[in-house]
């Protein structure tokens, strides 16, 4: 933190803004001046001269010069307050694995299982994780616990578990033949040691065609007190990679090439948004379980400031602000950043084939008449004629076309992704750009997010966003 | 003619009773052997109408009751230009104007005239005769006529009858293999030109998805996920199908014209309309044999030849009894100034020819022909073993390509085209499908034609080649006594 800006006066500024938040009043702009008023007024004319030297969460804005702590919003804390216990855990789609404490041990049980997850409305995929789940729940504990994992391998053949990036005694790190002996089909293993890290960590089989088939999972260690500046939200992303060939629900793990995207085990538009409140100080851990794939993860709307990696926190004065973080495999990356940017934002891998699931050539029908293919199956022995495409004028400019022809989905599936409290009042049409490696953040104003994630009222679609948009 | 009281003409009254005995005999006789059972028109209409052997009626004729060699008597149909021709009215034509339906009825004619000449009572010999001209200045000792006459012993002529009567009767049994054979013909041209029809239409729809993927190749084309190799490729592809297209119009043609020759039509044919397809009957083999061996048309006329042949040694073993010829004369005798007569009867003592040779040559005809049932059953079991070996294997292709691969076939094609609809397949993909579906569809339309062939063809004690001359009734080195049967 920057020496001229005391924590006293960040707090009193942030709690100025939650103060004006509170009232709940739909002008958040007016209250938000009312805020920078005060702020002007704590910080007096050194910070007053300098308009680009102030940073708000409520609207973009620049913060000072890079070596101020309010540069892109970096320490800006966010509406919780220091000194308090980390905020819960939060990764979409996915559960926690229960605890008990035993003679004070944290002990968790953990099966290894097949699993049929639900890629996309309707595909469900063959493939093993961890206690019916992949990715698997998540791990979620304290620096200074000691647990216990007690592992039922319940697969038909012999696995062992890796704790990627703890630093534990070598006969749990689950190595089989360096470390351990391979746990049987149908046998248990436990593992027991005592954690001192704290940050985004993760279990997988060390297995690798079990890796390649999705057995991993969240392994998160808070630091008892929050890190500052706190953050209001902590969500977790696994990203994975499979290659299923049409037709089929088991993936290919020998395959060198992969065309199911899945975050937290769905693909988009199945994934489900991240929603928080304008203003808060959000945290979002990546980890890329991918068997082969980097992904540089775009964020749009916001700057964000690295602030961990799969070995832990980030010092602050290393941390990195991007709109883009190469996730690569193995690796995790933690961010955060201030939601000052109220709207629905997509958030991606941008490598362009991850942007997409199963991708077909847009060739045959689709581009000739833009029908289905429903006279083909109509008479099958005798096929419809042949339409020419090239006949259409667009043929004339090589290239075309370009554009991906949205997945027809059809009313179950679309009820699936609409029934989702997280996606209420998006835009009809909104899962046309969420494919593959992407999901949402949702900023929404407090009334808004409240409508959205509490509220009973029936909600349009479109509604939420076109209010977010009248208010800009 | 006038009676004398010659002097010489001792005891005439006995003579003359002879004399109008044996006349008397010689017209009986004949009257007897004018085989009343072939009615004068030996050959029509009970060969054609057989009590046994009739051939297995087709799906389209069961329940309309036609005879099938009924055909012969009956108009001539009318073929309409493009006419579609079903399976049975195609019979009709055929029995009316196949040839070797029409060479085969002669060979029954023939046959039945050799049993009718070989069966006729020996023409009497009458003369004239003037002895002793010019004895004592007379015109003659004796100017006068004779009847003469051969009284056949030894029931030769019933033999030789019965003998060319066993031959027609094989040579109705070879008419009625022959219009097996013509009707059989006829059925399998039936199919395979059904058969031509349908891979016609499987063939345009191959042409219609050559012509999808090189549209599909120039649409990857435009986004570069072709190139122009591969454009070439497909229009080679599209064109080699077209050839195939082309092809099978040639064979449709040809099929309607070999369906056209083998029916005895000049005129075009056009469309045949029936059913590939039928249930599927299983058939064992030893009762398929049993049957074939117990009613082929040619094995019973092998067996009638034999007949023919037994009897043909009783006859050349009495070829030896001498015949007995009696002569009757009559005239005047001018010495005498009297009418006289005269008799005569004379035998040929079998003395140094006693049809020796004949005998043996006919018991070694006989032999033969007995190797010769021999051979017909090994060829029949032969013929049958390859008949029914085809008749298996397209059975059992029939079966699984109905039961499993089509089916496959098509449930793959279907999965594609909704994997299509839903963005998780590509069109090549999908034309990939369909062309396997189609052409499993080829290979099934032939092993159906294969099928019903072979079924026709053991349905139809193995009886192929409607144009084939029809066989002959005597094999090679029997005796065949010209211009008198024997």
């Amino acid at each position: 933190m920057k020496k001229g800006l005391s924590r006293r006066q960040f707090l009193a500024t942030s709690t100025a803004a939650v103060a004006a938040s509170a009232l709940g009043g739909r002008d958040v702009q007016g209250q938000e001046s009312t805020a920078e008023s005060r702020q002007k007024q704590a910080n007096g004319p050194d910070s007053a001269q300098s308009s680009f030297s102030r940073y708000s969460r409520y609207h973009p804005s620049f913060g000072g010069p890079p070596e101020s702590d309010h540069y892109l919003g970096k320490l800006v804390p966010g509406l919780r307050q220091s000194g308090l216990p980390p905020v819960p855990f939060e990764a979409p789609d996915l559960g926690k694995i229960p605890w008990r404490m035993v003679g004070g041990v944290k002990e968790f049980e953990i099966r290894c299982t097949p699993v049929k997850r639900e890629f996309l409305p309707g595909q469900f995929m063959n493939v093993w994780g961890y206690n019916g789940s992949l990715p698997g729940p998540t791990i979620e504990a304290f620096q200074g616990d000691r647990v216990r994992f007690v592992v039922h391998n319940e697969l038909p053949e012999p696995t062992t578990f890796h704790w990627h990036g703890l630093e534990l005694p070598v006969q749990f790190d689950g190595v089989p033949g360096l470390t351990q002996d391979l746990i049987p089909p149908g046998e248990t293993y436990v593992y027991e040691y005592d954690l001192h890290q704290t940050g985004t960590f993760f279990y997988h089989s060390h297995v690798t065609m079990q890796e390649s088939f999705g057995m991993a999972g969240f392994f998160i260690i808070h630091p008892r007190i929050a890190y500052d500046p706190p953050v209001d939200r902590d969500f977790g992303l696994i990203f994975q990679n499979f290659f299923i060939s049409p037709n089929t629900a088991t993936p290919d793990s020998m395959a060198m090439n992969w065309n199911w995207h899945t975050i937290n085990g769905r693909s988009g538009p199945y994934t489900t948004p991240l929603v928080c409140k304008h203003g808060e100080r959000v945290r979002i851990r990546l980890m890329d379980f991918s068997p082969m794939q980097h992904h540089p993860i775009h964020l749009h709307g916001h700057t964000f400031w690295l602030t961990g990696t799969e070995a832990g926190r980030i010092p602050p004065n290393a941390w990195v602000p991007r709109n883009t973080t190469l996730t690569g495999v193995a690796m995790a990356q933690d961010f955060e950043f201030i939601a000052f940017n109220p709207g629905d934002w997509i958030f991606h891998c941008h490598m362009t084939h991850h942007m997409m699931n199963h991708m077909t050539q847009q060739v045959g029908p689709r581009i000739r008449q833009k029908v289905d293919v429903s006279r083909y199956l109509a008479d099958l022995p005798n096929r419809p004629p042949v339409e020419s495409s090239l006949a259409q004028p667009a043929f004339e400019v090589p290239g075309y076309p370009q554009k991906m022809q949205g997945m027809e989905m059809n009313a179950e599936a679309m009820r699936k992704l609409n029934e989702r409290r997280e996606t209420r009042g998006m835009r009809k049409q909104w899962h046309e750009g969420v494919k593959g490696l992407m999901t949402v953040l949702r900023v929404l104003p407090e009334d808004l997010y409240n409508r959205v994630m509490h509220s009973e009222e029936a909600i349009q679609p479109g509604e939420i966003f076109e209010a977010v948009a009248r208010r800009k | 003619m006038k009676i004398s009281h010659s002097p010489r003409a001792c005891n005439r009254l006995p003579v003359l009773g002879i004399i109008a005995l044996a006349l008397l005999f010689i017209f009986t006789s004949c009257a007897s052997h004018n085989l009343p059972s072939l009615g004068g028109q030996p050959g029509q209409g009970a060969l054609f109408e057989p009590e046994n052997g009739t051939i297995a009626a087709s799906p389209e004729q069961t329940g309309e009751g036609k005879p099938l060699f009924g055909g012969v008597s009956s108009p001539e149909p009318v073929l309409t230009e493009g006419e579609a021709l079903s399976l049975s009215k195609l019979e009709a034509l055929a029995r009316q104007h196949n040839p070797t339906l029409a060479q085969a009825k002669a060979q029954i004619q023939s046959e039945h005239a050799k049993a009718l000449e070989a069966g006729l009572y020996p023409n009497p010999v009458i003369g004239y005769i003037g002895e002793q001209i010019s004895v004592r200045g007379t015109v003659g000792e004796f100017q006068g006529g004779f009847i003469r006459q051969k009284i056949v012993t030894a029931g030769k002529l019933r033999l030789s009858r019965e003998k060319y009567q066993a031959r027609a009767s094989a040579a109705e049994l070879l008419a009625l293999a022959q219009m097996y054979r013509v009707i059989n013909a006829v059925r399998m041209q039936f199919y395979r030109t059904l058969g031509a029809e349908r891979k016609l239409e499987v063939q345009q729809e191959l042409l219609e998805t050559a012509e999808d993927r090189q549209v599909t190749v120039q649409e990857m084309f435009n986004v570069g996920q072709a190139n122009r190799a591969d454009l070439h490729q497909t229009r080679v592809l599209r064109q080699a199908q077209l050839l195939n297209v082309q092809q099978a119009e040639n064979d449709l043609a040809m099929e309607r014209e070999t369906l056209g020759a083998i029916i005895g039509l000049l005129q075009p044919l056009g469309e045949v309309t029936g059913k590939l397809e039928a249930p599927l009957r299983h058939l064992v083999w030893e009762e398929a044999l049993e049957r074939l061996l117990a009613e082929s048309p040619e094995l019973a006329a092998a067996h009638a030849n034999l007949k023919a042949d037994e009897i043909m040694v009783q006859r050349e073993k009495v070829e030896p009894i001498p015949n007995l010829f009696i002569e009757g004369s009559a005239g005047r005798n001018f010495e005498a100034s009297e009418t006289v007569y005269g008799v005569r009867a004379f035998v040929e003592v079998p003395l140094f020819d006693w049809n020796q040779g004949t005998i043996r040559q006919a018991k070694a005809d006989w032999r033969r022909q007995r190797n010769e049932v021999r051979r017909t059953e090994l060829s029949l079991r032969q013929s049958l073993a390859d008949w029914f070996r085809r008749f298996r294997t397209a059975l059992q292709k029939v079966t699984e390509y109905q039961n499993v691969i089509l089916p496959q076939s098509e449930q793959r094609y279907v999965t594609r085209l909704k994997s299509y609809r839903a963005d998780r397949e590509t069109w090549p993909g999908v034309l990939e499908a369909q062309q396997d579906f189609f052409h499993r569809g080829l290979i099934y339309i032939d092993q159906l034609v294969a099928w019903r062939q072979a079924q026709v063809a053991i349905d139809g004690f193995l009886l192929v080649g409607g144009l084939e001359p029809p066989a002959g009734v005597v094999p090679p080195g029997h005796i065949d006594s010209v211009p008198k049967p024997r």
